[in-house]
C-alpha cells in the first residue's frame, strides 16, 4: 500500500514561564514517526495526558510540531500554505454542537471552507454542500437549518460533512464517538466506514472505547506520557502484545492492575 | 431477598407548553440489600431523573405517581418533607458525573471531606471533635484507596485528576455510611483504566459494606462483571430487566439485543463491517410514539405495538415487548 501520510520525529515542547527567569520545558510529545496508507485507519490509544490529543491537533494543523516533518504523497506539509494543507487534511470534534455556528445556517458554514479554499463559483459551492448533505445522510433540505434544530446524530454528521467538504484524504476525529449515545454512534460509525470505502478516506481516530478501536481501525498507536510505546497493526498488537499498558487498554482486563502514573496529576 | 427499595409503577409527569409529558412511564425497580443494580439507558431515557426521584430532589412542576415507593419501611412518597429528608439524608447517597465539576472550587478538598462527616457521629469536645474529625477524614480517604492523605486533603479540585476526584466524591458519600448509593454515569469520559479502578472499589465497598448501589449509565461497557441485575431503559420505558449475565447472554428484548450488538459485546464481527443499528433518532419529549416507545425504530415492530406491553416474566428475567426475541413457537 502506498505511503499517504508520513510522519517524521515530530515532537511538541510547551515552555512555562515563570517571571524573568528562562522557563522549564514541559515535553508533551516526544519525537515521533508512523506512516499511514491510503483508506487505512489508524487509532491513537493512551490516558489523559499521554500526548495523544497532541498528535492529533499538530496532523491537523491546530498547532505546529517543535520539530519533525510530516509528508503528505511525498511533500512536506511545511512548505504548503494553510489552504492547501486543509485541502489534505481535516479535523472533527468532540462536541458536535460547539463546534458549529449556532448563528449560522447549516449549509453557509458548509460553504465557508470552499469559499476561503477553493475557486468554485457560489452556484457550484451550493451543489457541492447539497451532494456532501446527501453523503453523510441528510437531505439538501437542511441547508437552511440552523445547528440548534438538528438531533446530535444529525449535528454530528453535519460536522463529518464539514470535513469531507473539501475532499480531503485524512480525517482526524479527537473523541469524536465519546459523547455520542450507544444508538446513535453505531450510525456514525457505519456512515465513517462507509465514507472510507466510497472515497478512499484514511481517518485518525483518538479514542478510548476499545471496542470502537478495535472494530475500525487497521493500525494502533498507544500512548504513555508524550512516548509512543507501541505502534502496529490491530491483530498483532491484541494478539502478540508484550506491553502491559497495552494489554490493559486493548483486553480492558478489570482486575489487571495498570502500572498507573496519571492517578495524580504533577 | 427482599427488596429495601421497592418501586412499583412509577411515572414522572413534566408540565410543559403541550401539556403533562410522561417522561418515566410506569417504571418497576426492586432492589435488594448489598446488590449492585445497573440502570442503562441512552440520552432522555429519564434514568437521571429516575435518581432524583428516589433522592427527592424534586422540582415542584413535576408530578410524580407511583403504586409503590418504598424505602425500607417508609412509604416516601407520604412522608412529609422534613422526615423525608430526615430518611433520605441518613441512608442515601449519590455520587454524580463529572467529580471535578461539583466540588466546590473555593475550599481545600480536606475541609470539604470534613464538612461531609456527619457531627453527630462524632465524639468528645470541642477540640476533641476537631481531631476526631479529622482522622475520620482520613480513614474514609484510606477506604476509597487513597494513601497519601495529607497531601491530597491539602490540594484544591482543579489540582486532581478525574479519577482522584471521583473518589473524593465516592469518600464524601459514604462519610455517613449510606445504605444506597446512587451512582449517576460515575465514569462517563474517564480512561478505561481509571474507570476501571472506579468500579472495582464501588465493588468493594458494596461488598464489605452490605451497601446497595443503583449504577446509572448510558453505556453497556460499563455494566461490571459485580452487578448483579440490569435493567435496560428507552425513552422512560422498561424494556427489560433481570439478572445480569444472563440478560446479556439471552436477551428477549429486542433493544436490548441492538444495544449489546451496537456496543460491539460478544460480537464476532469482522473488522470494518457495517454494525447492526436501530435506525432514526431518539424521540424528543415532546413527540414521544404511543404504545411501545420502541415502535419507530424496531425493526420488528407490528401493528400490536400501539399499545404499550404488559410486563412479562419469564424466569428471572422480565420484559415488555410483544414479540420478544427467541420465543418458543407455542408461546403466540
Amino acid at each position: 500500500m502506498s505511503k499517504l501520510l508520513e510522519v517524521r520525529g515530530i515532537s511538541k515542547y510547551y515552555v512555562h514561564k515563570d517571571g524573568w527567569l528562562p522557563g522549564k520545558r514541559v515535553c508533551a510529545l516526544e519525537p515521533t514517526s508512523f506512516t499511514l496508507g491510503r483508506g487505512e485507519t489508524l487509532s491513537i490509544m493512551g490516558e489523559t495526558g499521554s500526548g495523544k490529543s497532541t498528535i492529533a491537533k499538530i496532523i491537523a494543523g491546530a498547532e505546529r510540531p517543535s520539530q519533525g516533518e510530516i509528508f503528505i504523497n511525498g511533500q512536506s506539509l511545511n512548505l504548503m500554505s494553510d489552504q492547501q494543507r486543509c485541502r489534505h487534511v481535516r479535523m472533527i470534534f468532540q462536541d458536535s454542537l460547539r463546534s458549529l455556528n449556532p448563528q449560522t445556517t447549516v449549509g453557509k458554514q458548509l460553504c465557508e471552507p470552499l469559499i476561503f479554499n477553493t475557486e468554485l463559483t457560489p452556484r457550484q459551492q451550493k451543489e457541492r454542500v447539497h451532494n456532501t448533505l446527501r453523503k453523510v445522510g441528510l437531505l439538501p433540505d437542511h441547508y437552511d437549518f440552523y445547528p440548534h434544530m438538528l438531533s446530535s446524530g444529525q449535528q454530528q454528521r453535519v460536522c463529518i460533512a464539514r470535513a469531507i467538504v473539501l475532499e480531503p484524504q485524512i480525517i482526524v476525529a479527537d473523541e469524536a464517538f465519546a459523547a455520542l449515545d450507544p444508538s446513535i454512534r453505531a450510525q456514525i460509525i457505519n456512515l465513517m466506514l462507509d465514507l472510507q470505502q466510497d472515497m478512499g478516506i484514511s481517518f485518525i481516530f483518538v479514542s478510548h472505547s476499545t471496542e470502537i478501536v478495535k472494530h475500525v481501525s487497521d493500525k494502533i498507536l498507544i500512548m504513555h506520557r508524550g512516548k509512543m510505546i507501541e505502534f502496529g497493526t490491530t491483530q498483532a498488537l491484541i494478539q502478540q502484545s508484550e506491553e502491559p499498558l497495552t494489554r490493559a487498554l486493548l483486553c480492558s482486563d478489570y482486575n489487571y492492575k495498570v502500572p498507573l502514573n496519571s492517578t495524580t496529576k504533577e | 431477598m427482599s427488596a429495601i427499595l421497592d418501586i412499583r409503577n412509577l411515572s414522572i409527569e413534566l408540565e410543559t407548553d403541550n401539556g403533562l409529558v410522561r417522561v418515566l412511564d410506569r417504571f418497576n425497580l426492586q432492589l435488594s440489600e448489598g446488590e449492585i443494580h445497573t440502570l442503562v439507558g441512552e440520552s432522555g431515557s429519564g434514568k437521571s431523573l429516575l435518581a432524583k426521584a428516589i433522592l427527592g430532589f424534586i422540582n415542584p412542576r413535576w408530578k410524580i405517581t407511583a403504586d409503590r415507593l418504598w424505602w425500607r419501611h417508609y412509604d416516601l412518597l407520604s412522608l412529609s418533607p422534613a422526615q423525608r429528608r430526615l430518611v433520605t439524608g441518613r441512608d442515601m447517597a449519590m455520587i454524580f458525573q463529572d467529580p471535578g465539576s461539583h466540588l466546590d472550587p473555593n475550599e481545600k478538598v480536606g475541609a470539604q471531606l470534613q464538612e461531609s462527616i456527619p457531627s453527630g457521629a462524632l465524639k468528645g469536645i470541642y477540640l476533641k471533635r476537631r481531631a476526631d474529625r479529622k482522622t475520620r477524614a482520613e480513614r474514609l480517604l484510606h477506604r476509597v484507596g487513597i494513601k497519601d492523605t495529607d497531601d491530597v486533603m491539602e490540594r484544591y479540585p482543579h489540582e486532581l485528576s478525574e479519577g482522584l476526584a471521583q473518589k473524593i466524591s465516592i469518600a464524601m458519600a459514604i462519610a455517613h455510611n449510606p445504605k444506597l448509593l446512587i451512582a449517576d454515569e460515575p465514569t462517563t469520559a474517564m480512561e478505561p483504566s481509571t474507570r476501571a479502578q472506579i468500579y472495582r472499589l464501588l465493588a468493594k465497598l458494596s461488598a464489605s459494606q452490605g451497601m446497595s448501589i443503583l449504577m446509572v449509565t448510558q453505556d453497556l461497557t460499563a455494566v461490571v462483571p459485580e452487578s448483579q441485575r440490569m435493567s435496560m431503559i428507552y425513552c422512560g420505558q422498561l424494556m427489560e430487566t433481570g439478572p445480569t449475565q444472563q440478560l446479556m447472554a439471552e436477551p428477549y428484548h429486542p433493544y436490548t439485543d441492538a444495544m449489546l450488538s451496537m456496543s460491539l459485546f460478544n460480537q464476532d464481527l469482522p473488522p470494518k463491517t457495517r454494525l447492526p443499528t436501530l435506525k432514526g433518532a431518539i424521540p424528543t419529549l415532546q413527540h414521544m410514539p404511543i404504545g411501545c416507545r420502541l415502535g419507530p425504530r424496531c425493526p420488528y415492530a407490528r401493528r400490536a405495538c400501539i399499545h404499550q406491553p404488559p410486563l412479562e416474566k419469564r424466569q428471572q428475567q422480565q420484559f415488555a415487548c410483544h414479540y420478544p426475541l427467541r420465543d418458543d413457537p407455542d408461546h403466540e
